[in-house]
C-alpha cells in the first residue's frame, strides 16, 4: 500500500479526484477488481474471494451521452452517470461486476451493465425486499450462491475464515467512520459535510484495510485543527446516493455546515456493523436486510403508525438531536421511486421531530445542482429567523 | 382549480374481436361491485396484478380492487391529471409512477373529504380493508406505493411478499437454485393467507383454494392456445385489443368468468380464422409489440397503425402465461406450492433456449421466439417516462436482439401510461408513418 494512502485529506482528495487511480495501480499488480453499485453489495464476501470490491461512480460534470444509446433516459440519473463513464473506459480495470437488487433502476438494468461491459465476471444478488424470517432465510441462500459463484470465478473457495477476516477489516472501518461524525457534532464541525463525503467517496475506492488507514489520518488531521468558522445553520442532509461534493459545497457555500447526513457513502451505509457469528454469512446476512435504514427495504407496520415511521426514520430523528441540526434537506433524485415515494411520510416525521425541511428534487448534473441555490440560500434564510 | 378540470374524454376505440368490445362493460361492472362490497361490509383488497396473489384471494372471498387498473380508467377516461397534480402537491415527484400517483392522488383526496372525490372515473374507488403489495423483481411501486398510502389511510394494513424468480446467468442453472426460491415463495404466500385470516375475519378453504388453482391453470391454458391462434394470416386479433382482454387475464384470473371469457375468444378466433376475417382486410405488416405498457388515453394509434395496413399479432406485455402442460411442473398436493413452482417455471421458461445463443437472454429469446412464429415484419416498443419497471432495458433488448439474431425494423414510442401531457397525437403519427415508410422499403428489396 502507498504510504500516501494513509496520508489524510490531500490523500483523499487526490483519490476523489482521480478516482479508480488506486484500483488502476492494484490492477496492474495483478488484482481482480469487482465493480459493485449500491451499499446493499456485501462487499465483506468480495473481499474474503481475495478481489477488490470497487463502488462504481458517476460524474456530474460529465453529460450523459454514451449511456442512451443502450439505457432508457428514465432510469435514475446517477445510475445513468455511472453506466455512461463505464462506458467511456473510466474503469477499464473492471475483472467484473456486481448488482443487488436495489432498485427499480439499478436492478431492471443488470442486462445492460453485464452484455455491455461485458466482463469475464458478473452478479446479480436477487435480495429481497421483505426482512421476516423467510426472506432472512431466503436471503442466506442468495448470499450462498453468490459466494459459490465467486469461488468457482476465482478457482477458490471462499472458507467461513476468509469470511470471518473479511467482516472483521469492515467492522474497523466502519468504527472509524463513527468515530469520524464525532468530529462533526463540535459547533462549527471539525470537518466538513464536503469533506466527509470527499473521504468515504475515496474509501469506497480502495481495499477496505486502506480505506481504514485513510480515514483514521484524517481523523488524526481534523483533530489538530484550529476551530471552523461559524456559520449560520447545521444542516442534515438526508437522501440516496451521493457521491459527489458539489452539492454540498453548494449548502456550505451558502452559509451552513452540513453536519449529518443519512446518505450513501454516508451514515447509512457505515454505520452499522455485520455482528460476529458462528457463521458467519448470518451475521453479514443480518446486516444488509435489516440493519441497514434505506427506502428499498420494506419494514412491517407494527403498532401505531407513528411507531411505524419512528421504524422507518427514527435514526434520523435521532441525528436531529445528537448532532443538533437546524434544518433538513432532503435531496431526492428524479426517477428514485424508493425515495420518492418515502418524501410526504418523511418530510412529516421530521417536522414533527422539530427541524424545518426542504425537499428537493434533483437530476445528478452540476447544471441542474447550480439552479438549487436560491432555495437553499432562502431555506438558510428562513431557518436563522 | 385541479377540482374544476374537466377531462376531454377520447372516443370509443374500435376493437376487431367482439370478446374485446365486451372487456369497457366488464370493468365497469367490477368496479361497482367493489362499491357494493364496501355498502355490504366486506373485505376489500388493494392489489396489484400479477401479484401471485389471486387465487388465494378469490378463495377466501375477498373482492380485489386493482389498483393500476383504476389509474388506467383515469388514463382512458383522461381523467388522471387532477389526481395527478393532487399527488403532486403531497410532494410525490411527477417522474415517480403514475399509476401509483393517480392512486395516491385520488386516495389521499377521498381520506380528506371523507367520500369519493368529485365526479370520480366510473363511481370511484372504494376504501380498502387492506393492501397487497409484492416484493419483486418487476417493480419498486408494489412495495412503495401502498407503503406511501397508509400514510393516508394509517388504520388500512399492508402485506408485501417476497415473490423472487431465479435471474438468468451464466455460471449456474436455475434448476440449483431453484428450490429455496420455491421455499420462499410458499413461506411468503403461506403468510398472505395469514394476514388476509388475521385482518379480514375469512378462513381459508384449502379445497376451495385447490379448485380455484385448477381455473387458474385452466385458463392459463386456454389464453396460450387462443391467443396461439393469432399466427394466423390475415391475423383475427391484435394487441390494440389484447389490451383490452388483459382485464380478464390479469383481473379475473381464478375464476369462471375468466376462463369461460377466454373459451369464448378462442372459439371467436376460429371462425374468424375459418372465414379468413382478419383485423383489417388487406394486411400488409405484422409487427411485434416488442415491449412497454401502452398509452391508455391514447389506444387509437393501434387504429391508427391498422389503416397504414399493419397489425400486431403478438405482444410482450401481458403476455403472463405459458400454456401450464409445458411448465414440467413436479406434482404437488399444496396449492401453494403449484402456484410457487408455476411462478419460477413461468420466469424460467426460456432460460434453457437462451443458454444456446450466446449473448441471448430469455427476454431476448422471447422476442425471436414471437417473430418467428408469428411472421412478424417488425418491432414496436414503448417508452413510458414513469415506469422503470418493465422499460429499462427494452432499447439494450432490441439492440441485442439485431446483434444476435437479425436486423429488423424497430420504432420506440416514448409517452407515459397515464400522464397525457406526455403525449404528441401529431408527433406519434408521423413517428409512426415513417417507421411504416420503412417497413415498406424492406418489404420492397
Amino acid at each position: 500500500m502507498p504510504e500516501e494512502v494513509a496520508g489524510g485529506l490531500a490523500a483523499a482528495d487526490k483519490y476523489y479526484r482521480d478516482y479508480g487511480s488506486r484500483a488502476r495501480e492494484l490492477k496492474k499488480g495483478g488484482a481482480k477488481i469487482i465493480g459493485y453499485l449500491c451499499a446493499f453489495t456485501p462487499v465483506e464476501i468480495i473481499t474474503a474471494a481475495g478481489l477488490v470490491p470497487f463502488r462504481i461512480k458517476g460524474d456530474v460534470n460529465e453529460p450523459i451521452t454514451k449511456a442512451d444509446t443502450e439505457m432508457e433516459t428514465i432510469v435514475c440519473p446517477l445510475v445513468r452517470s455511472c453506466f455512461d463513464v463505464s462506458l467511456k473506459g473510466k474503469y477499464e480495470f473492471l475483472d467484473g461486476i456486481v448488482i443487488p437488487h436495489a432498485c427499480d433502476s439499478i436492478s431492471r438494468t443488470y442486462d445492460v451493465w453485464k452484455y455491455t461491459l461485458n466482463l469475464p465476471y458478473s452478479h446479480f444478488i436477487d435480495m429481497p425486499h421483505g426482512t421476516g424470517e423467510p426472506s432472512l432465510d431466503f436471503y442466506k441462500s442468495l448470499l450462498g450462491t453468490f459466494r459459490t459463484s465467486l469461488g468457482k470465478f476465482t478457482g477458490r473457495e471462499i472458507s467461513d475464515q476468509d469470511l470471518k477476516e473479511a467482516v472483521g477489516l469492515y467492522n474497523q472501518n466502519r468504527a472509524k467512520v463513527r468515530e469520524l461524525y464525532q468530529l462533526r457534532k463540535a459547533s462549527p464541525p471539525l470537518i466538513s459535510g464536503a469533506e466527509v463525503t470527499k473521504l468515504l467517496v475515496a474509501a469506497v475506492s480502495l481495499p477496505v484495510a486502506e480505506a481504514t488507514r485513510l480515514i483514521d489520518s484524517v481523523i488524526k488531521e481534523v483533530k489538530q485543527r484550529q476551530a471552523a468558522p461559524a456559520k449560520t445553520a447545521r444542516i442534515m442532509v438526508v437522501g440516496a446516493e451521493v457521491d459527489d461534493i458539489a452539492f454540498l459545497d453548494l449548502i456550505e457555500d451558502s452559509g451552513a455546515w452540513v453536519v449529518a447526513d443519512d446518505l450513501c457513502p454516508g451514515a447509512r451505509e457505515f454505520f452499522a456493523d455485520v455482528a460476529v457469528t458462528a457463521n458467519p454469512v448470518d451475521g453479514i446476512a443480518e446486516r444488509y436486510l435489516r440493519k441497514i435504514k434505506c427506502g428499498r427495504t420494506f419494514r412491517e407496520k407494527e403498532g401505531s403508525y407513528d411507531d411505524y415511521l419512528e421504524e422507518r426514520f427514527g435514526h434520523i430523528g435521532r441525528f436531529i438531536k445528537e448532532f443538533k441540526v437546524d434544518g433538513v434537506v432532503l435531496y431526492i433524485y428524479k426517477y428514485c421511486d424508493p425515495y420518492g415515494f418515502d418524501v410526504p411520510a418523511m418530510k412529516s416525521y421530521i417536522e414533527s421531530a422539530g427541524a424545518p425541511v426542504l425537499y428537493l428534487e434533483d437530476e445528478y448534473s452540476m447544471s441542474t445542482i447550480g439552479r438549487l441555490r436560491t432555495r437553499i440560500q432562502a431555506f438558510l434564510e428562513l431557518i436563522a429567523k | 382549480m385541479t377540482e374544476e378540470k374537466k377531462p376531454e374524454e377520447k372516443k370509443k376505440r374500435k376493437t376487431a374481436t367482439e370478446a374485446a368490445g365486451k372487456i369497457g362493460p366488464m370493468v365497469k361492472a367490477a368496479l361497482a361491485e367493489n362499491l357494493r362490497a364496501k355498502e355490504e361490509g366486506k373485505p376489500i383488497a388493494y392489489s396489484f396484478i400479477y401479484s401471485g396473489y389471486d387465487e388465494i384471494i378469490r378463495a377466501m372471498d375477498i373482492v380485489p380492487a386493482w389498483t393500476e387498473n383504476y389509474a388506467g380508467i383515469c388514463g382512458v377516461k383522461r381523467d388522471a391529471q387532477r389526481f395527478l397534480e393532487r399527488a403532486e402537491g403531497e410532494n410525490f415527484s411527477r417522474s415517480l409512477c403514475t399509476y401509483a400517483l393517480c392512486g395516491l392522488g385520488f386516495d389521499s383526496w377521498r381520506e380528506e373529504l371523507g367520500e369519493m372525490p368529485p365526479d370520480p372515473p366510473w363511481g370511484g374507488q372504494a376504501r380498502p380493508t387492506v393492501m397487497l403489495g409484492s416484493g419483486q423483481v418487476i417493480c419498486d411501486p408494489r412495495y412503495k406505493w401502498y407503503q406511501a398510502a397508509q400514510h393516508y389511510m394509517p388504520d388500512v394494513p399492508v402485506y408485501v411478499g417476497g415473490l423472487p424468480y431465479p435471474p438468468y446467468e451464466e455460471d449456474y442453472d436455475y434448476r440449483e437454485v431453484q428450490d429455496y426460491y420455491v421455499k420462499y415463495i410458499v413461506e411468503e404466500l403461506r403468510g398472505l393467507v395469514e394476514f388476509l385470516e388475521k385482518h379480514t375475519n375469512r378462513k381459508m378453504d384449502w379445497e376451495r383454494l385447490s379448485q380455484v388453482v385448477d381455473i387458474s391453470d385452466r385458463t392459463w391454458n386456454m389464453i396460450s392456445e387462443a391467443y396461439d391462434l393469432r399466427k394466423a394470416v390475415p391475423c383475427p386479433m391484435g394487441t390494440g385489443d389484447a389490451m383490452n382482454t388483459m382485464v380478464p387475464m390479469t383481473f379475473m384470473m381464478g375464476t369462471q368468468e375468466g376462463l369461460d371469457f377466454f373459451k369464448d375468444l378462442y372459439d371467436e378466433l376460429k371462425r374468424k380464422i375459418a372465414n379468413r376475417e382478419g383485423i383489417i382486410p388487406d394486411e400488409k405488416y405484422r409487427l411485434l409489440w416488442g415491449g412497454g405498457l401502452p398509452s391508455w388515453f391514447a389506444l387509437t394509434d393501434f387504429n391508427y397503425f391498422n389503416s397504414k395496413g399493419a397489425v400486431f399479432p403478438a405482444e410482450v406485455t401481458y403476455r403472463l402465461v405459458e400454456p401450464v402442460y409445458n411448465l414440467d411442473l413436479p406434482r404437488v398436493s399444496d396449492p401453494l406450492e403449484h402456484l410457487a413452482w408455476r411462478w419460477v417455471r413461468y420466469w424460467t421458461y426460456r432460460h434453457d433456449r437462451a443458454r444456446k445463443r450466446p449473448g441471448s437472454t430469455p427476454d431476448v429469446e422471447r422476442l425471436i421466439e414471437y417473430i418467428e412464429d408469428y411472421k412478424i415484419d417488425g418491432v414496436v416498443m414503448h417508452e413510458a417516462f414513469s415506469c422503470r419497471s418493465w422499460h429499462p432495458g427494452l432499447i439494450w433488448q432490441l439492440n441485442q436482439l439485431k446483434r444476435v439474431y437479425r436486423d429488423i425494423p424497430s420504432l420506440v414510442l416514448e409517452s407515459d401510461i397515464v400522464d397525457i401531457s406526455s403525449y404528441n397525437e401529431a408527433d406519434t403519427r408521423a413517428r409512426i408513418d415513417a417507421f411504416i415508410d420503412t417497413l415498406e422499403a424492406v418489404k420492397s428489396r
